[in-house]
């Protein structure tokens, strides 16, 4: 019922839009690079949506909470503090690796170990096996982002790399209840990544920076 | 399962400091006084709701739900409810001088303005709290989580100053990176429940508690793990802590009294609600938070020991805290439950109280730091005396309420024959009366050891910050001396949960 390699498709592009969200040292390109993985999870969402008509609403939400908002605050907030990203703990050579290697051991594991993670028969099939490995690639590509990225403003797209990776475990994992396009709306982050950028910006003023290194002042 | 009752006022609980907080924001504008008896009236309206539901519950004997079963307040629920309204109302009245004089520091001719944003995110913090412990729905249970981070990030960072961002910084990051986890937990167990449930009954926590069995095992390792992680960091567990001591010592007092007395506790409730569905089917569960409680317990403590900040030292000792909860919850049988929920109620009197006499403290002398500070006891003779009572309280000092609570998980974890988690919980016990005894003596009696405290210009603070002080004091008394009096509650609260832990009798053995 599904296009499969369609699904597929559209998800792998999506292991590149986040690396790319992740690497990228200027930060619009970055912005960009990040609205581009949110209209790819749209028309995932869509793509789901032949079984059931309820996913339209969602991806209607997410296009303009994930594709519009998101990336229009990042770049406004980008405009008002700094363009260049500070210089990452891990350079962009072995970052690349580190993903690749992630997705490989994550499609191996989805792939062999399939019942580990899928509750439904469902879930079986190959399509939503290499979703969910990209669900958990993209999920630990942000955590990377977070934990390896010294520039704030880099953390808070590695937290909207989480928040999509979740949203697409979701709608690979149960894409025939009804009640999964309101559980995708009611937990979109967009007032969390306002709120960060908003004292992002505060300490830019204050601090000179948006380096999170230098802020030291609370020790233990 | 026991009768339903249909209520309205688990809405009406948390609808009415929502409303109340967006009014306000916009009434500062024109009235100042209008503004803050509305904000006192509404935090006094939550309380009168939530002492109401406790009536409907012991008068009916039943679970209160609204529309459907989309809202159920259970004994559990209410003992939430209770604390973070009452707790919630506590910290209004001390909020109207206290951040008064704190704005005027920090933000100097716009104080009236900010002081508005304040009111309107308190009111809407205590609502997302209290919204989080009576609804059903695990996506809302997130949701409202989530929404307690997003309410209280400003308010942590409120006197926006270097300290201030960094904490909000860090608190919103770290929360909501960790409460993601969390999500995906709940993602998992709606797809798991899903296939054995029909439609809006797979988001109902009661009706996926009812399927939880059926999950494979492999599914349970994977959903407990995020959900640990998740609410935990939230919770203030360690190894997830290190956002907690940054944002409850550089929020303002009134907030970090909600923060360490009420909001870590909804974030153990969000943890216990959930994980506990599995306790039956995967034992280990439990004994893993057990441990994780010990962990726990043991680091907030030595982490205590090290400070020299009056508020950093009172977050470490709510990780601290928290452990002996997580501990006794994970213990798992009756016992366990009522003291864990027991010892939730007495942390977050004594915490909030410690919390505010701390504001007092810094109200009155503009310092935070302990070497800083010395004979404060004959100025602020009230301060000295509620900071005490906390102290000893905390400590497990008889005949306050610490005390019982403690006794209780002792005993908990000896009848399951876990002597090992009971010797960490008592040792631990002693070296809380070590930290929070020296602190107070340090602070109240003895000299000040540097030049920065001028004392002969210190005063006892205001009645109205000294009276909330006081009435958390005299709670901390009558709870220690008639533990009794909360029995109705907690043999419900501690009723409702062991149904689902009917498996665990094996455990320790």
């Amino acid at each position: 019922m599904y296009n499969e390699s369609l699904i597929s498709t559209l998800s792998l592009i999506m292991v590149i839009t986040s690396v790319t969200a992740v690497e990228a040292r200027n930060l619009r390109t970055a912005a960009f690079a990040y609205a581009a993985q949110a209209l790819l999870i749209c028309a995932l969402i869509l793509s789901f949506a032949v079984g059931n008509p309820a996913l339209k609403w969602w991806a209607l939400v997410a296009f303009f909470t994930k594709a519009v908002i998101t990336p229009w605050l990042l770049l406004a907030y980008v405009r008002r503090t700094s363009e260049r990203e500070v210089q990452a703990i891990i350079g962009f050579g072995p970052s690349v690796v580190v993903a690749f290697v992630i997705l490989i051991s994550f499609y191996k594991l989805t792939h062999t170990y399939a019942q580990f993670l899928a509750p439904t028969p469902l879930a079986m099939h190959g399509v939503f096996r290499t979703n969910l490995a990209v669900a958990l690639t993209v999920f630990v590509v942000g955590l990377y982002a977070i934990l390896s990225r010294r520039d704030a403003i880099k953390t808070v797209i590695g937290l909207c790399l989480l928040e999509n990776a979740v949203h697409l475990s979701l709608v690979s994992l149960a894409p025939t209840l009804r009640e999964t396009a309101l559980f995708g709306i009611a937990t979109e982050v967009v007032i969390t990544v306002y709120l960060l950028l908003y004292i992002i910006q505060g300490i830019y003023q204050k601090f000179g920076s948006t380096d999170t290194y230098k802020l030291s002042e609370l020790h233990w | 399962m026991r009768d339903q009752l249909a209520s309205i006022l688990p809405a009406l609980v948390f609808i009415v400091p929502a409303v109340t907080g967006i009014i306000a924001y916009f009434l500062g504008r024109a009235s100042i006084t209008a503004r803050n008896a509305l904000v006192v009236l509404g935090a006094l309206a939550t309380a009168a709701l939530g002492v109401g539901m406790l009536y409907q519950m012991l008068a009916s004997n039943a679970v209160l739900t609204t529309w459907g079963e989309e809202l159920r307040v259970d004994g559990l629920s209410m003992v939430l409810v209770l604390i973070i309204s009452l707790i919630g109302l506590v910290a209004v009245i001390y909020s109207l001088r206290y951040m008064r004089h704190e704005t005027a520091i920090h933000w100097r001719d716009v104080t009236e303005q900010r002081l508005n944003t304040f009111y309107c995110l308190l009111m809407l913090f205590i609502a997302t709290m209290l919204w989080g412990v009576v609804t059903n729905n695990v996506i809302m249970l997130y949701v409202a989580v989530e929404a307690t981070t997003i309410a209280s990030g400003l308010l942590v960072a409120f006197y926006w100053d270097r300290r201030g961002l960094e904490a909000g910084y860090k608190y919103l990051m770290l929360l909501t990176t960790g409460v993601t986890f969390a999500l995906f937990g709940c993602v998992l167990l709606y797809a798991a429940a899903g296939p054995h449930l029909s439609g809006v009954n797979a988001l109902l926590i009661t009706s996926i508690r009812g399927v939880a069995h059926l999950f494979p095992r492999s599914m349970v390792v994977v959903i407990s793990a995020l959900l640990i992680v998740g609410f935990g960091t939230k919770a203030g567990i360690a190894p997830f802590h290190p956002w907690l001591p940054d944002a409850h010592a550089e929020a303002p007092s009134p907030v970090s009294a909600l923060l360490s007395g009420v909001m870590i506790k909804m974030a153990i409730y969000a943890l216990v609600r959930t994980v506990t569905m599995f306790y039956p089917t995967w034992p280990a569960v439990a004994t893993f938070l057990v441990g994780l409680g010990a962990f726990t317990m043991v680091l907030g403590i030595l982490m205590a020991i090290v400070q020299t900040d009056i508020k950093r030292l009172l977050a470490y000792s709510s990780v601290s805290q928290m452990g002996y909860i997580l501990m006794a919850f994970g213990i798992g049988t009756y016992l366990g439950f009522y003291g864990g929920i027991f010892h939730l109620i007495n942390h977050a009197i004594y915490k909030a109280l410690l919390f505010l006499a701390a504001g007092a403290i810094m109200y009155a002398t503009g310092i935070r730091s302990i070497h800083d500070l010395g004979g404060l006891g004959r100025k602020m003779p009230i301060t000295s005396a509620c900071f005490f009572v906390g102290a000893l309280a905390i400590s497990g000092f008889p005949p306050f309420n610490g005390f019982m609570s403690k006794v209780t998980i002792f005993l908990a974890a000896a009848d399951q024959r876990l002597w090992w988690a009971a010797a960490i919980a008592i040792g631990t016990g002693v070296l809380t009366l070590v930290v929070m005894v020296h602190a107070a003596y340090a602070i109240f009696w003895g000299q000040p050891r540097t030049d920065r405290l001028q004392l002969a210009q210190v005063r006892e603070v205001p009645a109205s910050i000294w009276i909330p002080m006081a009435v958390l004091a005299a709670m901390c008394l009558i709870l220690g001396v008639y533990p009794q009096l909360l029995f109705p509650l907690l043999d419900r609260a501690a009723h409702f949960m062991t149904p689902a832990a009917g498996a665990m009798t094996a455990l320790g053995h």
